[in-house]
């Protein structure tokens, strides 16, 4: 997957060009047929994997930043600052996300900043939430007691001692939270309301191929293993952090 | 309240209390439209003088906690006064008072940052604190403690660290670990050299040696013992460990249901507890 993104540049051509018969089958010339304007499925199929990432990512920061200052703000201060996050992140947990997708779109027009707005706004009540419940958690530590009795100032007790202590929270959720923008994507392109073609993504792709689904099944099924396998090694990714993170956390309670 | 509330003799120093309450009394509101109400502590008055230490013993739930929270000022009274050296309103003048109030607490495991090095939780409270003027009275402590610690800050720090880490037991070298490689015992040491290098008025020690093993504790104990002969700071002293306070503590006061029940010198205390309460717990010990 990461070798996808990296190589999507150049490989097996230019993805628009025009490249032979239309729905071809896969063959040597074209290991993955052809669409229904005769494009090579390879290239475009990598450049949609590069779209949607891309995308994907660009959103995700946008959300890891919100989320990040909401949830460390609310879950150090508690009380109505926290009361006021928590209810509007949950205003927004609680609609489903392809629905908040479309509303985003609507709003917005479709085309990649719907995409990446409605990434963000379904992202957000995940990542503030989790973040939020490791703020609260880590300002309650003695540490924490004694930078406040010493005086240091609010600040530097956020950045110093509870943003290093829930970074490991922070990585964990971005990459999961990297899937479901993968998906959501995925979703509203498929619904044209995303990415607009001519440019690929992996919900284009998909929306393009299903129409041709029982002619040329090639064109859905490559874009749909894609897609899945994306998920799923970012979901592994995610695992080893929390791995690798929530081990040193139970370690050093002894 | 029974049981005498004087004080033992001139010997502990004149002037006023380091810090007084007077009655104090703090509720939380919790509930339906915060209509259940908790009384943590119901018109508890204590005096701690200069030098001295206060042991508070209590079952859980009795209020011990709050109590260190209100003299840190972490926590607000609902009603009563609480006077830092005669002067009322510790709450909010919190920052001002910072560096002259400090604090050492319960958990090991957490009471120093894990992502930081122990030279530099050590060194915060300095940095925090000398930002402000400093009393006269800090001036004539560092020559008594004949450290030339507070000159300048950059190099002050370092040394400072070097020197505090050094007055509780450890190795300069410590300062360049992380906490998850010291022990409890270590971690309580570092978290008593953080509270002591602002040279503190006044030190809450909230469960400090409870989660420790027993020899480990009874080190601890008499480190706080020597360091209080050196530095001369008054202390109260939070514990449901009445062994540990009558180690340590001058006067107990014993606290139940958020009401002081006894106050009484250490020795007096343990010889003869005027309160039926008192009796139960030291029976249970």
């Amino acid at each position: 997957m990461v070798a996808a993104f990296g190589s999507m540049a150049n490989l097996g051509g230019d993805p628009a060009e025009l490249a032979g018969a239309r729905l071809q089958p896969p063959s040597p010339e074209h290991w993955l047929g052809t669409d229904h304007l005769g494009r090579s499925l390879v290239p475009r199929l990598l450049e949609g994997v590069g779209v949607t990432l891309l995308l994907s990512s660009i959103a995700v920061l946008a959300t890891a930043v919100l989320s990040t200052a909401l949830g460390i703000l609310a879950g150090y201060a508690g009380g109505a600052l926290n009361d006021l996050v928590m209810r509007l992140v949950e205003l927004l947990y609680a609609f489903p996300s392809i629905v908040l997708a479309i509303l985003v779109a609507a709003v917005v027009g479709p085309g990649r900043p719907a995409a990446m707005a409605a990434i963000v706004l379904v992202t957000i009540p995940l990542m503030t939430r989790l973040v939020r419940a490791a703020s609260a958690a880590v300002s309650q530590r003695d540490y924490v007691t004694s930078a406040i009795v010493s005086g240091v100032r609010l600040p530097k007790i956020l950045v110093r001692h509870v943003l290093p202590n829930v970074s490991g929270t922070i990585a964990v959720q971005g990459t999961y939270a990297l899937s479901v923008g993968i998906l959501v994507e995925g979703g509203l392109s498929f619904l044209g309301l995303g990415v607009q073609p001519p440019q690929a993504s992996l919900g284009v792709l998909i929306q393009e191929g299903g129409v041709y689904m029982v002619a040329a099944p090639w064109l859905i099924i490559a874009p749909g293993v894609v897609l899945i396998l994306a998920i799923l090694s970012i979901n592994v990714v995610g695992d080893g952090l929390r791995d690798r993170f929530e081990p040193r956390e139970t370690r050093s309670l002894r | 309240m029974s049981g005498e509330d004087g004080h033992p003799g001139g010997d502990v120093g004149a002037g006023p209390p380091v810090l007084e309450l007077d009655e104090v009394s703090v509720v939380f509101s919790s509930g339906l439209f915060r209509r259940e109400h908790v009384h943590a502590m119901r018109d508890v008055s204590l005096r701690i003088e200069p030098g001295e230490t206060l042991g508070v013993v209590g079952e859980s739930g009795s209020g011990k906690t709050t109590t260190g929270m209100v003299a840190l000022g972490l926590q607000r009274p609902t009603s009563g006064a609480v006077r830092f050296e005669g002067v009322p309103g510790v709450a909010k003048r919190r920052r001002g008072l910072a560096g002259s109030i400090q604090v050492v607490l319960q958990h090991p495991q957490w009471s120093l940052d894990p992502r930081m090095r122990v030279g530099d939780s050590v060194a915060e409270p300095f940095g925090a604190a000398t930002h402000r003027t400093r009393n006269e009275g800090d001036v004539e402590r560092d020559r008594r403690v004949g450290a030339a610690t507070h000159r300048t800050r950059d190099v002050g720090a370092a040394e400072a660290v070097r020197v505090m880490l050094e007055e509780v037991g450890l190795e300069p070298s410590f300062a360049e670990r992380y906490p998850h490689e010291l022990s409890g015992g270590q971690r309580q040491r570092v978290a008593i050299a953080r509270a002591l290098i602002t040279r503190p008025r006044f030190v809450v020690f909230d469960e400090a040696v409870s989660a420790l093993d027993v020899s480990v504790q009874a080190q601890i104990l008499n480190l706080i013992k020597d360091l209080q002969a050196e530095f001369g700071f008054s202390a109260l002293f939070i514990s449901h460990d009445l062994g540990a306070v009558r180690y340590v503590a001058h006067r107990i006061a014993v606290m139940r249901h958020g009401e002081v029940v006894e106050t009484a010198e250490t020795e007096t205390f343990y010889a003869n507890p005027s309160h039926e309460y008192s009796r139960q717990l030291l029976e249970a010990l």
